[in-house]
């Protein structure tokens, strides 16, 4: 029955729908600002004109999405406009995930989504099917091993894995995460934008009267602060709850060969992330996490991962810094954890200081003479400078046997633990005022999603960028002016974070 | 202790880039061609049109008379069979260095300039990164692609 061409549940037009919406969301958003600024083209036409559209996309799309399995082949034929044709054989399917989210539990649907290495796999989602044809989907594309393939676990993860360890978000720490989570300059964005587009409604509004007439008129200064207050305050709401829904009900599952992690109040999110599609660990201290002694912990995974086309995945939201190393020997044992490291000479710090303060500081004095700012405006570029100390105080790297540790700053503190046989390129370059200067930076590249991340260290000492590239050659094989470079002087030990754990950590490493 | 030969690209290479930027540098004569038609050219616009045609004309020359022959000079490249070793960059000196085993493909390509030139690029995809061998003789080019696919099935490995 299921080698003729089925359809999904009509549910999906819905969800299809919804996923249109939430894609184009700030282009709707501004598409009805400009309805509602139009005079003559009146309002509900413009709702209904809109929604009737989305209902006839999703109603295409569900009409032409089509799927059958032959011969443990999944073929999906699909496209409204573009006619596509997917073939995702069963022994290329790596991980096959059966979530619901908000609209497939209003009727009683799954969604499955099936994974591959390649990146075409994000489209072979099938997005409403009742649970019985979801599992026999399941059973036709994992079930019966053949003996060829036994070497690989092909267990549905839903009922045979025993997870060993699970990891959940105790409510305090989902709460400190969501009052200190990074999209709040996202939602800051998005409300510039909608307030921009809303402008001329509000004008014309009794109720920007009414707001105006509360603020006391002292100045427009006063009132121009008030609104970035209240800015903000919205802008970290809208992030505090988006973070709250998302991250909601947190649960990590650490099983033998994969880990599961399922995330979100109404919209359940479930992604499966097999031990071997790690590429590399990365931890990040937020500004504002950091001096509360939190972080929050990431994955670049050759899949794809959390946003479209990265393969960066939130594992662990928030942890206190004293328990990541714990945390990661439960999850990671195979990484070894503490490094002898170099960080950049002293002559680099000056560098650091004036890269990350020449364009900052150039601008206020710009605005400073323009608009006779006064003096306080001054603190800024103070602050860059200190900025620029901190990122020289955080740049280090370090080389162990087999995994490179990378250490820096951008505004977050972030330290990258990276298998050393999954870098993909290893770069020093040096520009001339580094040649000249005696420093080189050092970037590698991992893969992460369909794309790769770069991790780098700027300015080491040029014989040190040299003898880590010498390191990861390995096998023993130098030439040219790899050769015969002395072990430089380790002056770090990384990771840097409080821990108890030196002993089972060397018993690990052995 | 092997020691594996650095190359260099064919002086042909030279000749094709100063051509290329001949020709694909014009373009940036637009910006004051635009500019003048926006504002005109009296008065002030006249030194701001001045002192902009200068600095893409000096570009202009150094980067058909200077940078095609440093970039050529610096240009070297090594390939073993555990790793391509990659040396380039007039400004800022790069040395990348890409395991064989992590090497997804290797093509050569040819645009309409290289090809009146016989002369190819070898481009090698990793699942992170894409880099590229510019200006090497057809036949060279061919063996380079070879040899790296060759060197990165004996070294296969997951991803």
């Amino acid at each position: 029955m299921m080698s003729e061409f089925q359809r999904q549940h009509p549910a999906s037009a819905i969800s299809g729908a919804f996923a249109l919406i939430r894609e184009n969301f700030v282009t709707i958003l501004i598409f009805l600002f400009l309805g509602v600024s139009n005079e003559n083209l009146d309002f509900l036409w413009w709702i209904s004109g809109g929604f009737i559209v989305l209902l006839l996309l999703g109603f295409g799309s569900w009409w032409r999405f089509e799927y059958k399995i032959e011969n443990g082949e999944l073929h999906i034929r699909r496209g409204l406009f573009v006619r596509k044709n997917l073939y995702l054989t069963k022994d290329r399917i790596q991980v096959i995930d059966i979530t619901a989210g908000l609209v497939q539990r209003l009727f009683g649907l799954v969604k499955v989504d099936i994974q591959t290495a390649g990146s075409s796999s994000r489209e072979a989602s099938i997005e409403a099917v009742s649970l019985q044809r979801a599992k026999e989907i399941n059973r036709l594309l994992r079930g019966e091993t053949d003996s060829s393939d036994a070497g690989e676990s092909e267990e549905i993860s839903e009922t045979i894995d025993k997870p060993q360890k699970i990891f959940t978000l105790p409510g305090k720490e989902l709460l400190i995460a969501a009052s200190t989570s990074g999209s709040f300059g996202i939602a800051f964005s998005i409300l510039a934008t909608v307030f921009s587009q809303a402008e001329p409604l509000l004008d014309e509004s009794e109720m920007y009267d009414i707001i105006i007439g509360l603020l006391p008129a002292q100045n427009d200064l006063f009132t121009i602060i008030v609104m970035v207050v209240i800015f903000a305050a919205a802008a970290w709401l809208l992030s505090f709850i988006s973070t709250l829904l998302s991250y909601g009900d947190f649960k990590l599952e650490v099983k033998p060969d994969e880990m599961v992690i399922s995330r979100g109040i109404f919209e359940k999110k479930r992604l499966t992330i097999p031990y071997n599609r790690i590429q590399a660990v990365h931890i990040s201290e937020g500004i504002i996490r950091q001096p509360l002694g939190y972080a929050s912990v990431h994955i670049e995974s050759a899949g794809y991962g959390d946003d479209k086309g990265t393969g960066s995945i939130v594992l662990f939201p928030l942890m206190k810094r004293d328990e990541l190393l714990l945390f990661l020997n439960d999850i990671l044992p195979d990484y070894q954890k503490l490094h002898e490291g170099v960080r950049p000479p002293a002559r680099a710090a000056r560098r650091y200081m004036i890269r990350a303060s020449v364009v900052i500081t150039a601008i206020t004095a710009a605005l400073y003479w323009l608009l006779s700012l006064n003096n306080w405006v001054w603190i800024i570029p103070a602050l860059s400078v200190y900025w620029g100390w901190l990122r020289y105080r955080d740049a280090a790297a370090a080389l162990s046997e087999d995994v490179l540790v990378i250490r820096s700053r951008q505004l977050a503190k972030n330290t990258a633990y990276i298998k050393r046989k999954r870098i993909q390129d290893a770069t020093i370059s040096q520009s001339w005022i580094q040649c000249f200067r005696n420093l080189c930076t050092v970037t590698v590249h991992v893969a992460s999603g369909d794309q790769g991340k770069s991790f780098s260290v700027t300015d080491l000492e040029a014989a040190e960028g040299r003898f880590l590239l010498k390191e990861l050659k390995g096998h023993g094989m130098s030439y040219g002016d790899l050769q015969d470079i002395p072990a430089p002087e380790f002056t770090v030990k990384l990771p840097g974070w409080p821990h108890s754990l030196i002993g089972s950590d060397q018993a690990a490493a052995n | 202790m092997k020691n594996t030969p650095f190359h260099k690209l064919t002086p042909r290479a030279i000749r094709v880039w100063q051509l290329g930027s001949a020709f694909g540098n014009l373009f940036l004569f637009a910006i004051p061609a635009v500019y003048a038609a926006i504002f005109g050219y009296q008065r002030f616009h006249f030194w701001i049109l001045l002192s902009v045609i200068v600095l893409l004309l000096t570009y202009y020359i150094l980067s058909i008379a200077l940078i095609p022959y440093l970039s050529w000079k610096k240009w070297r490249y090594a390939i073993d069979e555990n790793e391509i070793d990659l040396k380039r960059g007039v400004i800022i000196h790069r040395r990348t260095l890409i395991p064989l085993s992590r090497v997804q493909h290797v093509d050569t390509r040819q645009g309409p300039l290289l090809r009146w030139y016989n002369l190819a690029s070898v481009t090698i995809s990793t699942a992170a990164t894409t880099h590229e061998i510019p200006a090497l003789d057809e036949v060279i080019a061919d063996r380079v692609r070879h040899k790296i696919s060759t060197y990165a099935r004996l070294a296969e490995d997951d991803v």
